[in-house]
């Protein structure tokens, strides 16, 4: 009776979902349109000396900065362990009351908001410290925790919970038979997480912590290109070997001895003070201070106020970090088609794939926030340099990914299989590109977040205004442009989720960072 | 370089420790703001410290911080006591914590300027007049809070060209410091920049630039720049007196070697009034609500 | 005559819209040892989830043996049967027990798992367990619970011929009221008062322990 009804239904569901090409096509025939609105200028003459200088700073990395880049070598693996350490609990007990509808907005602005960003505003109270670091890192963190611990415990065996009297409904229940068994998923999962931690946390230096990104950013602005290889080179070291170290049973020391080495560095004067003109006075709008909000010419001045900052700000804030986003996700896909071949040893050879290998390696371990920062360097404060490294970084660990595949699908093809561009053409990227449009989506999402943050080193998205306001001591507008971030952030997910819907790809979670 | 990190270290660990050290012996932290590269503020900076604790009796730490804002919140936090501001700085620390009071200024502080400095390619030349060949073409201010670098060149280029600087250059920059923005326009990379005039003449003189590929173009008319502030608490921490020793410490120094740092010829008596019309114009360039 | 511990008057039981048993009737009173017999797919485990949100509306205590078990593969045995009284503990005392269980618990737990043969066990992650010693486990965590009545879903079909009685009798004995879905007809008549037969979602029969008619029972388990 009801089958004959349904299948229109399921006809019109059909001819609306949209083919991945379409989806392609749409998004570079977008491209195209915005190309006159794209900043791409190369604002430097001379961006190859640059490149020869750092390349020169490679060929003799300076490592008598070494001795003193230890402690902030020391710090940024200390800090990573403790922010992220801190961060898995607060999100493992935000996980717990996921069914209330505030902890989920607590946790979607927490991960909203970019460490960066966090730093950037916790400094204004404690200054530029380890434990500011700790703080951002974990903040930022904990919302991230919350929501995928929430999805394992989703996902858990219902079962042992209902058997329990009173079908478990108690914390004791949702603990024993839930919480219990998910921990081994939230245990691989806090490990992969502390590889992310540790990029983060050196990066953090950019904005005056003391980690490996202040160093570099101090090298760089003094033109020490060895010093400042010899940071990049460290960078990879830590990252490249943390597979051999970073061993699950010894986690728990490694997280206390960070913990312990953070708390015993000198302390902040934490006085309650700063927190409370940051609350009572800082985030109030100014319009509305001393009182103007009892006063209704307040409210409209407040208006006005506030127009002017989403016009003026917001809103091309905004704009800027989607033109952006979408250059670096057309180009990150186009470098990840063309570069995955590169480590498929049926296309390359041996040698050929050892090569690849290397160079996906470094794309991938560098934090793309480093990357731009060369990138701005050499070619100036422009979209480009923020676009090339955006889809260098990105579209190496997408090629790393599917090359990884690939090499696995060679061996279980036909005998009289072709060979080199077709077997590439013929085989590969069809059967592949399903997984390839997944993995293009769950990056493109991060693209998008860290397009915003990029702001701060000078190119005119979101950030740029966040930090501006938080130069001018201006933290009322920083809270509303942070406002708009985390709205972005949150509408960003909805579209990727409708996208991938669409045009039936699946999800991913948890391949790389953020 | 050596000196340098390890000093900015100590000097963390300083803003750090400085409220558990004060319970026993009162330390004084003072900090600036960083409008030149790091290896200039350390000598700058330590010479000054030395001063200040043989001539107050007190420990003197230098707290590095990376920002104009920091500058300003450390200061507001009581993570440092004194610091070293700009105009615009100056009046933002004083607004954020009343109470805190102008000290000194460089005798070159009470009438200060910026200049225009430009590329060779560019083909502009110094004259009296605002370059309004520059129109079109790439500019970088320094910090975004700086006086020299950003407030007063960004007033000259409104009043002068009835435009934003958005609308006058082709594009518009932020280098971050002073020592910065001399570096990018002698590479070229912005073809037109706004620099502090005595960072500026200091790199020509020491040959760090050379004066005919990123030449002076323009003197902006003068204004009251940078001071030495100090919180209002300060006799309370530190004794009864203790401002009034401060401000004759300062005044008193006349080692050709410190003022160089900075660089000043002497320090002079400076008031709160005379930053009256640097917060005029923040507030009509809208940085100041 | 007491009144009824559980009463169902021509209501239709199932999972969500499929209805599994329809216009069903039946009453139990205190004290009865009821046995469920009948088919996989009878009806039977549908019929023990209606009783148990029934009992759980009127506030009756109730324990469970459920036919999967619904262990917790990676706490060990000795925490699975502590589960049972969970809702009994603080929280506190919970947190604690997941690290460091408390003597006086150990030494309840501790008997009760000589009676069912795996005090030997108690140690062990039960994902390390056999079928048989996994069934006694989920039997320990229901022994251990207690409470008016028992609610079992096959609760010895993974023990031997020697073991299943005793199990069974050990179980039984520890709550006033029982209603145990079963399988062997022969342990249903020897340990229970009730026997009470589905088919097809219908009630076939209904008669105390004892008196039922082999007729009846070979129609039961016919196709």
């Amino acid at each position: 009776m009801r089958l004959p009804s349904s299948m229109p239904a399921e006809q019109a569901l059909g001819q609306r979902r949209i083919g991945r090409w379409q989806v392609v096509g749409l998004a570079c025939l977008l491209a195209a349109l915005l190309l006159p609105f794209a900043d791409l200028a190369i604002s430097t003459p001379s961006p190859r000396a640059v490149f020869a200088a750092l390349g020169r700073g490679f060929l003799e990395p300076d490592f008598r900065a070494v001795s003193q880049l230890g402690q902030a070598l020391v710090l940024t693996v200390a800090i990573a362990f403790a922010g992220v350490a801190i961060g898995a609990l607060v999100g493992l007990v935000l996980a717990l009351f996921w069914s209330s509808a505030l902890i989920r907005t607590v946790s979607l602005c927490l991960r909203g908001v970019h460490e960066l960003i966090w730093a950037l505003f916790i400094m204004t109270i404690t200054g530029p410290s380890a434990p500011t670091a700790v703080l951002a890192l974990a903040l930022a963190y904990s919302g991230i925790f919350a929501k995928v611990f929430a999805e394992i415990l989703e996902e858990a065996d219902p079962r042992p919970r209902l058997a329990l009297p009173g079908e478990g409904l108690s914390l004791s229940g949702l603990i024993y038979a839930k919480l219990v068994p998910s921990l081994p998923a939230f245990w691989t999962y806090f490990a992969y997480r502390i590889e992310c931690g540790i990029r983060s946390s050196a990066v953090l230096g950019f904005v005056g912590l003391p980690t490996l990104g202040f160093e570099l950013d101090t090298l760089f602005k003094q033109g020490q290109y060895g010093g400042a290889a010899a940071v990049l080179i460290l960078t990879y070291l830590l990252v490249i070997t943390l597979p051999l170290w970073l061993r699950r049973p010894a986690l728990p020391l490694y997280v206390l001895a960070a913990i312990a080495y953070v708390w015993a560095l000198p302390r902040l004067e934490t006085s309650g003070l700063g927190l409370w003109t940051l609350i009572s006075r800082d985030i109030v709008p100014a319009p509305l201070r001393n009182g103007a909000w009892a006063d209704p010419a307040g409210w409209e001045a407040f208006a006005n106020w506030l127009w002017r900052l989403i016009s003026q700000q917001m809103v091309p804030g905004i704009v800027a970090t989607l033109i952006l986003g979408l250059f670096a996700i057309l180009l990150t896909g186009l470098i990840a088609i063309l570069a995955f071949p590169l480590i498929v040893r049926a296309l390359t050879g041996l040698g050929g794939s050892v090569f690849g290998h290397v160079v996906l390696v470094i794309l991938r371990s560098t934090p793309e926030y480093m990357l731009v920062f060369i990138g701005v360097q050499a070619l100036g404060p422009s979209m480009l340099p923020a676009i090339l490294a955006l889809a260098l970084h990105n579209g190496a660990i997408i090629a790393h990914l599917i090359g990884r595949q690939a090499s696995q699908l060679v061996p279980t093809l036909r005998i009289d299989r072709p060979h080199g561009v077709n077997l590439y053409a013929y085989e590969l990227v069809p059967r592949l590109s399903g997984a390839f449009f997944a993995y293009l989506l769950y990056r493109g999402e991060i693209i998008l977040r860290e397009s915003m943050i990029l702001g701060i080193l000078g190119i005119a998205t979101l950030g740029f205004f966040i930090d501006s306001a938080i130069a001018e001591l201006r933290l009322d507008r920083a809270v509303i442009l942070i406002i708009g971030m985390i709205l972005t952030t949150a509408i960003v997910d909805q579209a990727s989720r409708r996208i991938r819907r669409m045009i039936g790809a699946q999800a991913v979670s948890a391949t790389a960072c953020r | 370089m050596t000196l340098q990190r390890r000093e900015f270290l100590v000097g963390t660990a300083a803003l750090l420790a400085t409220p558990a050290i004060a319970q026993a012996r009162p330390t004084l932290a003072f900090s600036a703001i960083p409008d030149e590269d790091a290896t200039k503020l350390m000598e700058r900076f330590t010479k000054v410290a030395k001063y200040l604790e043989g001539q107050l009796g007190v420990s003197v730490q230098f707290v590095p911080v990376k920002s104009y804002p920091a500058a300003v919140t450390a200061f507001r936090n009581n993570q440092v006591q004194l610091a070293w501001f700009g105009g615009l700085s100056g009046v933002q620390a004083r607004i954020a914590l009343p109470g805190s009071v102008a000290i000194a200024q460089g005798d070159e502080d009470k009438e200060f300027m910026s200049y225009f400095i430009a590329h060779q390619s560019t083909g502009l030349t110094e004259s009296k007049d605002f370059p309004m060949g520059a129109k079109g073409r790439s500019f970088t201010f320094g910090a975004k809070t700086s006086t020299s670098g950003r407030l007063m060149p960004e007033f000259e280029i409104r009043r002068n060209t009835k435009m934003a600087p958005e609308a006058f250059f082709s594009r518009v920059g932020f280098s971050g410091d002073h020592t910065k923005t001399v570096e990018l326009v002698a590479s070229g990379a912005f073809e037109i920049g706004a620099v502090n005039f005595t960072s500026y003449d200091d790199m020509v003189k020491s040959g760090k630039v050379d004066p005919k590929v990123a030449r002076l173009v323009w003197r902006t008319p003068t204004y009251p720049d940078y001071n030495f502030t100090v919180r209002g608490d300060a006799d309370q921490r530190f004794g009864a007196g203790f401002t009034e020793k401060l401000k004759a410490a300062i005044l008193g120094m006349n080692d050709p070697a410190i003022l160089a740092a900075f660089p000043r010829k002497k320090f002079i008596p400076a008031t709160n009034a005379d930053y009256a019309p640097i917060e005029d114009v923040a507030k009509q360039l809208n940085l100041l609500d | 005559m007491t009144e009824p511990l559980i009463r169902f008057d021509g209501e239709t039981l199932g999972y969500g819209a499929v209805a599994v048993l329809a216009d069903f009737r039946l009453a139990i009173a205190p004290g009865e040892r009821v046995a469920l017999l009948g088919r996989s797919g009878a009806g039977k485990s549908t019929l023990l989830n209606a009783i148990r949100a029934r009992l759980l509306v009127t506030g009756r205590t109730t324990a469970l043996v459920p036919q999967d078990h619904a262990l917790v593969p990676i706490l060990s045995t000795y925490h699975n049967i502590y589960m049972g009284r969970l809702d009994r503990h603080s929280l506190a005392h919970n947190l604690i027990t997941l690290f460091r269980p408390f003597p006086r618990d150990r030494q309840e737990i501790g008997a009760l798992a000589r009676d069912l043969g795996i005090l030997e066990l108690l140690g062990k992650p039960v994902d390390e367990l056999s079928g048989g010693q996994r069934q006694r486990s989920a039997v320990g965590r229901a022994l251990y619970a207690g409470g008016e009545v028992l609610l079992a879903d096959e609760p010895v079909s993974a023990l031997d011929e020697h073991q299943a009685p005793a199990v069974l009798e050990r179980l039984l004995s520890a709550f006033p009221t029982s209603i145990v879905a079963l399988h062997d007809v022969g342990l249903a008549a020897s340990h229970c008062t009730r026997m009470i037969g589905l088919k097809d979602g219908q009630l076939l029969f209904d008669v105390p322990a004892g008196q039922q008619d082999p007729d009846a029972i070979a129609k039961l388990y016919a196709r």
